[in-house]
């Protein structure tokens, strides 16, 4: 793969004074790459130098090889488009006719579109999913068709190496993912070079192959997603306190340290809805007993609660038997998230007799005989178990 | 850039039908009834040198009403083209020499050259002369917007800045006038509130020559005004020198704004009015377009003021000035409360 960009020693910032320090980026054909970090933290800054609008406070950015001052603006516009926050109200514009400024480093002195540029706008347009939008107003759309008629212009640029700052900033889930999978997209079937500054930690991880972490002044981290971005990476990249960043899943869980009144008997995801909702409620939680390699076990951790785990593949051992039941009999009442009841977790299901007080999700023909002397109530959503819990 | 094409073309064909009948009405009507064959004997004349009678008619239409029409068509479109201009340089829909002050500059100049020129033992003030202390009034003002307009980005802001450096200038003016002698401030009087009634054959090249080159440069720059639509950034990014073209658009518009304001004095409105207009009237921001309807545009809208000016009161005539801002301030109104859009 051959390159595309490559910063040498670059110190970036404003008015000779270095906001980021030793920026070191090698950006392939093809590659996505993405900068992460807190609001401020300068991700701004190294875009805008490495498209050539902000002169780097030390080193340099070259582009194929050539030293980016060097660059002629005119040729630059062939080979970088840039996607930038700044929002401009164009009125009187179609999305088509703002698509199609990006023709501009190819049409003629008065910008005369010719039937192939026409193809290309027509082609961009759609593979943004932004077809239908041609003969509306630009200014009338939702800022998710917004920035795809954006991407669209940067697209018919037919750009070598394109630049997105915050791509997905103001948009709603669904744009925000179909936004990353274009570029992405794009980035495998036509080989361009994606650079782009992301809010979320999650789309980042999964939808680009290089991920640089900035933060205090400098690249904190770089390297593939998932070699760099650990548990502890994003709250500390982020400074969260009273939340936790699950790398395997790539989701945020708050923490519930709450003091424990509630058990909640787990597996197989089951307990994952319970444990966020008795969260949300304040309630504190212990759950078990979890096979380590159980998504349960995983949110669990994630979200600080009280566990009593077992080692994978492993029959249930005494010790995690003594230890949720020692548990249970401590909390107000336990829950019983309804996971499949296999033979090994027949320990779990054995223990809920010592509770003083069950809320299950189970249907009451498989519950006969299950919890012994505990009073029994039957939930079937977790609006009836708040309704329940609460009453 | 696909508009409706259909669209397109009826409405340039509206305004230069437009334009020409103006003309013709310019040409034809005023305080003075001339007759449709005078009318046509004194071009005969003029054309083919034939009778060689000089006439009453003859000099009504040769040598006030011709001359005056055809600088009616020539600072129409220049004011507009101004107007368009620094609406895109400004990304401010409410801006326009006159709204800025640079028209005022260029009076203050031209005053200075007028009225002091003689006091400086310069004779005789040729068109060129006073163009160039005009251009020197403008760019100064332009100078002190400009740099207003790097710290504050607000719309009302600027307007405010340019209004007081008008007055500021007017000011000047005055204290300039009170060491004038008397049929030079009379002059400067009528000049001031802006009127057409002032060219001569002697004015006219001058005024042609330097609008037309303007223009020209203008439509060269109809690309570049495009893209910069979307901002200086994402201009650059798309291959657009944005220093250069921004040094282009000042430039342009300066001259053209002082060219007028040289001539025909200070003339509100029609730089900003026009442009709208046309944006509304074309449903498009594609300066392509724009461009040339503004042209048009101005040199019909400027027509009309003059016409109504020469004739609502006739034979008295009301000052253009006040023609034009009946009907320009109202569209600053407008704009101003769908402020939203801006």
């Amino acid at each position: 793969m051959s390159e595309i960009l490559r910063t040498v020693r670059l110190d970036v910032g404003y008015e000779g004074k270095a906001v980021i320090s030793g920026v070191e980026i090698e950006a392939l054909r093809g590659q996505t790459i993405c900068l992460i970090g807190p609001n401020g933290a300068g991700k701004s800054t190294i875009l805008r130098t490495l498209s050539g609008m902000l002169a780097p406070v030390e080193g340099t950015v070259y582009i194929k090889g050539e030293d980016l001052r060097t660059v002629k603006i005119s040729a630059l516009s062939r080979t970088m488009a840039v996607v930038l926050t700044e929002k401009r109200n164009m009125d009187m514009t179609t999305a088509y006719e703002v698509a199609a400024m990006g023709r501009m480093p190819y049409t003629g002195f008065f910008g005369r579109l010719e039937e192939a540029d026409h193809r290309i706008i027509r082609e961009c347009m759609s593979v943004v999913g932004a077809a239908g939008l041609a003969k509306r107003e630009y200014h009338s759309l939702s800022d998710g068709e917004k920035q795809k008629v954006m991407i669209a212009r940067a697209l018919a640029q037919e750009p070598e190496l394109m630049i997105l700052d915050e791509p997905t900033s103001h948009l709603d889930i669904r744009h925000k993912v179909e936004v990353v999978g274009i570029l992405s997209r794009m980035a495998k079937e036509r080989g361009m070079t994606v650079i782009l500054a992301l809010h979320d930690v999650d789309l980042a991880v999964k939808g680009c192959q290089y991920a640089l972490l900035v933060r205090d002044g400098e690249i904190a981290a770089q390297g593939r997603p998932e070699d760099i971005v650990q548990e502890n990476t994003i709250t500390d990249l982020y400074q969260i306190n009273g939340a936790s960043y699950n790398a395997l899943l790539g989701c945020m869980e708050l923490h519930n340290n709450n003091p424990i009144s509630a058990f909640v008997s787990a597996g197989a995801g089951r307990g994952t809805p319970v444990y966020r909702a008795l969260s949300r409620m304040g309630i504190g939680t212990a759950t078990g007993i979890l096979f380590e390699n159980d998504v349960d076990c995983c949110i669990a951790r994630s979200m600080q609660l009280k566990a009593v785990v077992q080692k994978p593949f492993t029959p249930i051992g005494e010790e995690q038997i003594a230890e949720a039941a020692g548990l249970i009999r401590q909390c107000r009442y336990a829950i019983d998230s309804g996971f499949p009841a296999g033979p090994y977790c027949q320990a779990s299901l054995d223990l809920l007799r010592e509770a003083k007080q069950v809320f299950t999700f189970r249907k009451p023909e498989e519950c006969r005989g299950l919890y012994g002397s505990a009073s029994v109530c039957f939930v079937d959503s977790i609006a009836r178990l708040q309704r329940e819990l609460e009453a | 850039m696909e508009r409706n094409g259909v669209k397109t073309l009826f409405w340039f064909g509206i305004l230069l039908v437009g334009t020409a009948c103006v003309f013709l009405l310019n040409v034809g009507l005023g305080s003075v009834n001339i007759t449709g064959s005078d009318i046509v004997r004194v071009f005969a004349d003029e054309l083919f040198g034939q009778s060689g009678v000089k006439d009453n008619a003859h000099l009504i239409i040769w040598q006030l009403r011709l001359p005056r029409a055809m600088a009616g068509l020539a600072c129409g479109a220049a004011l507009a083209i101004s107007g368009l201009l620094l609406q895109t340089f400004f990304e401010n829909p409410i801006v326009e020499p006159y709204v800025l002050g640079v028209s005022s500059g260029s009076s203050l100049f031209v005053a200075l050259v007028t009225m002091g020129g003689f006091t400086f033992g310069v004779r005789q003030v040729t068109p060129l002369f006073r163009f160039t202390g005009a251009f020197i009034g403008a760019m100064l003002v332009m100078a002190v917007v400009l740099l207003a307009a790097a710290r504050v980005k607000n719309v009302v802001t600027l307007l405010i800045v340019g209004l007081m450096a008008g007055y500021i200038c007017s000011a000047a003016a005055s204290i300039l006038s009170a060491f004038a002698e008397r049929e030079q401030i009379a002059g400067y009087a009528i000049w001031s509130m802006g009127t057409f009634s002032g060219f001569t054959w002697q004015h006219l090249p001058v005024l042609y020559g330097i609008v037309t080159v303007s223009l020209v440069l203008a439509c060269l720059l109809a690309k570049p005004l495009n893209a910069l639509q979307m901002g200086d950034r994402y201009a650059a990014s798309m291959g657009v020198n944005v220093r250069a073209v921004r040094c282009a658009i000042i430039l342009v518009s300066s001259v053209l704004s002082a060219a007028v304001t040289a001539f025909a004095g200070p003339v509100s409105f029609i730089g900003l009015a026009v442009p709208h207009i046309c944006r509304i009237l074309f449903h498009t921001s594609d300066s392509r377009i724009l461009l040339p309807a503004a042209m048009l545009g101005g040199a019909l809208m400027a027509g009309l003021c003059d016409f109504a000016a020469r004739t609502i009161v006739s034979p008295a005539e009301l000052p253009l000035g006040a023609i034009t801002a009946v009907i320009g301030a109202p569209v600053v109104v407008f704009l101003l409360t769908r402020k939203d859009k801006l």
